[in-house]
């Protein structure tokens, strides 16, 4: 009741804090574009890599061996996060709470296994 | 609570099935871990036990909807046959990520606190991003894919502010207790009820959000398809009134008109589109989402008839939709292609699945003695009753240009001549899913007291 | 159980058809047959055990050969139990009809030995649609009628779109469509109707007829409720619902302007559905109006007396008018089927006794002498594949037996007195013009039809039948066209012989008829004008 009563009043920083995100935005831009000097030649629009000329098409296909390995450790690192709480809360949960917790594990741990055998961590 | 318990373990028990290679398996233990799944839910109807604090309760609703839910699951599974190793070497998952989504929608039909809500959402719609994009090669199938999961993941990102809001009005997740303190804070809670009305109806494919259906259930297989056509939508539907029956009743009016103009545009676009396809597939699309025009119409309602409306149009809606898709999938087998041409002469070819194809398209239509008709029947009947007589009058209207889209298909497969007469052959299984599904259409068509009382 | 078995023998026969393999093929005709004829001994049967003092129509305990049994019962919370109840039973409107629907399925069985494509699809089909028939006749729960009146488009639908001529896609889909508008519409009314009735002895909602049509059953404030001022998009909600009835089975009379569907229906349908479709569809059309139109809604059936007596006059001389510019003979005799139904129409707008009978009456003459007519053109066409008129000439010296079937339909058509139609039309025209409700103009141009009739008969007659011996075919036609063979005899002859005792003793039908159609206009006429009385001053 209290936050609607003092609706307008107490957005007003965030308003303020999003005018001035948007304003430094615009401002940087057309500063940018209006103060620095502009040579334009036919080189400054081929794709430019390190001072290398481009061979080839960007758009072939490359490993995603190492995405996918990424993506295994962030879900397995997010899944370990409930151990966080868990821990915290070791005493009140008891006994039930662990065998709770354990199944939790065998789950993760079939999912661990089903990723090896499928084989998803196989480098080569 | 077990069921969800038996689909889960049933699950990752097809997993390592299909790592060691046991592929005969796969089929027989699902069915027999989603048959067990039912009858633990049979054994605690009437008992209304609830669980974690209350955030799951197996009421009758729950527990009518999940069975539903599991036996329009066991009846897909059964059309799989062999169609599932024709797309793809990796089988099982199929089966393990359909028993996934199917584990998410019994914990939206069973939610009684809106985390559970959200859970349950997720595990569905996670599954059937990966659903759809799963004939990798297939650029359609990755486009549903994207699409589906992009705009899946705005709704999500919808429904969990209406739910962070209606929390922020209310302090509350339970259903019951935020009926209690709706009026508490009526802006903020206004706010969230829009925003999960927004989220449901995008989840069930509801004009306007309904731009993915189409595409998605094209580009998808079409058994997952079928799969999102019944088995999604019924727990997206049943969802969506527990959720709107049991929290949101004390605030109609916030929600009606929009939801009536929803309904209308559903009608009118899911209809009228359907009405100019030349695809089966993406007729069949459009018309579901027609479908979940009619099914809103019991959610506008709310009332003591809603559940039973819904679970009615549901059941008949899941077993006509398996038929017509199982049929479907037969027949681009054998011509390659699910265009309107291929079902020309299928009743001269192939007199059982035509019939099988026509009691289907019937039912769907809302054709007297099929169980379709007793759907629409009784959600008319609950709209006229609460003076929606406008209303229903254009769902009349547009269940006519319905029946005339899918006899399109009828006229096709009995008027039309067919360029080769080769007879599609069929499994066993398959015959018996078909010949199951029309028997109940008919049967609920002649008897529909048999599930009408139960809720 | 009489018309139980009236209306599932052809189910049980059909489901024997369908399990019969098909090296049976020959067979099922005679099936078909056997079925049709027993059903005609049954409704002989009924004839001979029919008490004609017994009025029916309003209530139930004079209506006879009663069924009723509980058939559904959904609980639908708040809004109470519904309740749909299989209930037969038939009284002076219906009899004549469902004789006359067992007698022209009979026809259309002896027609249909002109099938030689997939049997087994046909019969089966064709004794699905005359299980519905039966039933829409006998049905006096709304609900249960709604069901049998959907079962017959079905059938109805495939019979014509796979064994029809060339245009038959186009023609059943037309055909489907037209009646399922009317349909749907009628759906709303009939669950509206649900709402407003209760049943007097069980207190729950009703789909019962007979309870629907007694204003006392309904719930005080409901949709259709007497009186309730409720206005339904401008209009009372009664009358409203008397105009969607009332189009919904107008179509199947069908009228101009919503006849369209049946020239082509008509064109495209192999012979025997174009009998069923004459012979009995017609009628099921006059039959709804006049037990449902005006039962229920016998308000309705005051206020808009004027505008149905028009329908009818228009469709009278336009239907005849088509006929006249009609090159096909099929079509000919199609466009003389919408003229013929306006006398229906015109006699129903009298609103006396005289003028429904003759309506009724009208049905019946026209639902003997059409199927004639279709089974004669029938006839011609299975033997040339053609039915032009243009094409044929002098056909008396080719057909001489045929030719004297053609005079006799021809003639009893036009209204020659001693036969059934001159009998209908008098009828109709005398209610017509001691009518209050419509204006004496409206019998005299239905009069005119008749001359109209008239001349398109006698000018087909001279064009086709008369003159020197001359075909398009020339030889080759020549050969084919063979007199009329025993087969036909048999179809054709009952038919000449039920006209021409209808026209001579017309008394066959009105005895047991009167008693029904005294007790309808007379209390039509009271709480019709009561209701209307009611209804202006609410609106006031």
């Amino acid at each position: 009741m209290l936050l609607l009563e003092q609706l307008p009043v107490n957005y007003a920083p965030v308003a303020f804090q999003f005018f001035v995100a948007v304003g430094f935005v615009v401002v940087t831009m057309l500063a940018t574009h209006l103060i620095g000097p502009k040579r334009k030649t036919s080189d400054k629009l081929t794709p430019f890599e390190s001072g290398v000329e481009v061979q080839g098409n960007a758009r072939h296909p490359m490993s995603v061996k190492y995405f996918l390995v990424a993506i295994l450790f962030v879900l397995f690192d997010v899944e370990v996060i409930f151990m966080y709480p868990w821990a915290v809360n070791f005493r009140e949960l008891g006994i039930l709470g662990m065998l709770e917790m354990f199944t939790f594990m065998i789950f993760l741990l079939l999912g661990f296994i089903y990723i090896i055998k499928k084989g998803a961590l196989n480098w080569e | 609570m077990s069921s969800i318990i038996i689909i889960a373990i049933t699950a990752i028990v097809v997993l390592y099935l299909g790592l060691y290679k046991v592929k005969s398996a796969l089929l027989p233990v699902s069915v027999l871990g989603l048959l067990g799944a039912a009858a633990s839910l049979v054994c605690v109807w009437d008992k209304n036990i609830s669980y974690f604090n209350d955030m799951l309760v197996f009421n009758n609703y729950a527990i009518a909807f999940s069975i539903l839910l599991i036996a329009t699951t066991i009846l897909i599974f059964l059309l799989s046959g062999n169609y599932f190793e024709k797309i793809s070497s990796n089988v099982a998952e199929y089966y393990t990520i359909l028993l996934f989504a199917l584990s998410g929608g019994v914990v939206m039909v069973s939610f009684q606190n809106m985390s559970m809500l959200f859970i349950g959402i997720e595990i569905l719609s996670v599954s059937m991003y990966i659903m759809a994009g799963i004939k990798k090669t297939d650029s359609a199938s990755n486009e549903a894919a994207l699409k589906y999961f992009l705009m899946g993941s705005f709704a999500t990102g919808i429904l969990l502010f209406g739910i962070a809001l209606i929390y922020g009005a209310t302090g509350s997740f339970n259903l019951v207790q935020i009926a209690g303190k709706a009026s508490e804070q009526p802006l903020l809670f206004y706010a969230g009820v829009i925003f999960m009305l927004i989220a449901m109806t995008f989840k069930v494919g509801v004009a306007p959000f309904h731009f993915w259906t189409p595409d998605v259930y094209q580009g998808a297989p079409t058994l997952v398809s079928s799969f999102m056509s019944t088995v999604v939508k019924t727990a997206g539907f049943a969802a969506f009134l527990r959720l709107f029956g049991s929290a949101f009743t004390s605030v109609p009016a916030i929600w009606t008109v929009t939801l009536v103009v929803m309904v209308v545009l559903t009608l009118l676009i899911g209809n009228i589109t359907a009405a100019f396809q030349q695809n089966v597939k993406r007729m069949l699309a459009y018309s579901s989402i027609s479908h979940a025009g009619y099914m809103l119409i019991a959610i506008l309602l709310l009332g003591q008839a809603s559940p039973n409306a819904i679970l009615i149009y549901s059941v008949a809606y899941s077993i006509a939709s398996v038929a017509s898709f199982g049929v479907m999938v037969a027949v681009k087998e054998q011509k390659g292609s699910d265009d309107l041409s291929a079902f020309n002469g299928l009743g001269r070819t192939n007199p059982v699945l035509a019939f099988v194809m026509t009691v289907a398209l019937c039912s769907l239509g809302g054709i007297p003695l099929t169980a379709g008709f007793f759907g629409k029947f009784y959600i008319f009947g609950v709209a006229i009753a609460a003076n929606y007589t406008w209303l229903i009058a254009i769902a009349v209207l547009m269940a006519a240009v319905g029946i005339y889209y899918y006899f399109k298909v009828i006229i096709a497969m009995y008027l039309r001549e067919s360029e080769n007469s080769e007879s599609i052959q069929l499994s066993l299984a398959y015959k018996f899913v078909l010949i199951f599904c029309i028997m109940i259409t008919i049967l609920l068509g002649i008897a529909p007291a048999l599930i009408t009382n139960i809720l | 159980m009489t018309l139980s078995i009236l209306i599932f023998l052809p189910i049980a026969f059909m489901i024997l058809v369908a399990l019969l393999p098909s090296s049976l093929n020959h067979t099922f005709k005679y099936i078909t047959l056997a079925v049709s004829i027993v059903q005609l001994i049954i409704a002989g049967f009924m004839y001979t055990h029919f008490n004609h003092s017994l009025p029916g129509v309003f209530n139930e305990q004079t209506f006879q050969f009663v069924e009723k049994h509980s058939w559904i019962n959904l609980n639908l919370g708040t809004l109470g139990k519904l309740q749909i109840q299989y209930f037969l039973g038939v009284d002076g409107i219906s009899i004549g009809l469902l004789i006359l629907s067992a007698f022209v399925m009979a026809i259309a069985a002896l027609a249909s030995w002109e099938i030689k494509t997939n049997e087994k699809g046909y019969f089966c089909l064709f004794l699905l649609l005359n299980a519905a028939i039966m039933g829409v006749f006998s049905a006096l729960d709304f609900f249960l009628f709604y069901i049998f009146y959907e079962l017959m488009l079905l059938p109805l639908y495939f019979l014509i779109g796979i064994w029809g001529g060339a245009r038959r896609e186009y023609a059943s889909i037309k055909f489907f469509l037209y009646t399922l508008l009317g349909s749907v519409f009628m759906l709303l009314v009939i669950i509206g109707l649900y709402f407003s009735v209760k049943d007097p002895v069980t207190g729950a909602h009703t789909f019962d007829m007979l309870s629907m049509m007694n204003p006392a059953n309904y719930v005080q404030g409901s949709v259709f409720d007497i009186h309730s001022s409720t206005l339904l998009f401008g209009v009372s909600p009664r009358l409203l619902a008397f105009a969607v009835l009332f189009i919904a089975f107008a179509i199947k009379v069908p009228i101009v302007p919503l006849h369209t569907w049946l020239p082509d229906a008509h064109v495209e349908a192999p012979t025997p559905i174009s009998i069923i479709l004459a012979g009995v569809l017609l009628k099921i059309g006059g039959y709804g109006i006049i037990r449902i139109c005006m039962g229920i809604f016998p308000d309705g059936a005051i206020y808009f007396s004027w505008v149905i007596g028009l329908i009818g006059v228009v469709s009278i001389i336009y239907g005849a008018m088509s006929a006249l510019a009609a090159s096909d003979l099929k079509r000919l005799i199609a466009y003389s089927s919408v003229s013929h139904m306006g006398f229906v129409l015109l006699g129903i707008a009298s609103l006396t006794v005289e003028g429904i009978s003759g309506a009724m009456f009208q049905m019946i003459s026209h639902g003997v002498l059409s199927s004639m007519l279709f089974f004669l053109v029938g006839v011609i066409y299975n033997r040339v594949h053609d039915r032009d008129i243009a094409n044929f000439r002098g056909l008396y010296s080719q057909m001489p037996t045929y030719s004297v079937f053609v005079f006799i339909a021809f003639f009893a058509s036009l209204g020659l007195p001693g036969f059934s139609a001159f009998i209908a039309e008098a009828f109709s025209l005398i209610g017509a013009f001691n009518s209050n409700s419509i204006p004496r103009w409206m019998a005299v141009v239905g009069a005119v039809g008749i001359l109209l009739g008239a001349a398109y008969f006698l000018w087909t007659l001279q064009r086709m039948f008369f003159g020197k011996t001359r075909f398009k075919g020339g030889e080759e036609w020549q050969s084919q066209l063979s007199d009329v063979n025993t087969r036909e005899i048999i179809a054709l002859s009952p038919m000449a012989v039920v006209a021409l005792v209808l026209g001579i003793m017309p008394f066959l039908f009105f005895d047991m008829s009167n008693s029904a159609m005294v007790e309808l206009v007379n209390s039509t006429l009271k709480s019709g004008s009561l209701h209307l009385e009611t209804l202006s001053k609410l609106l006031n």
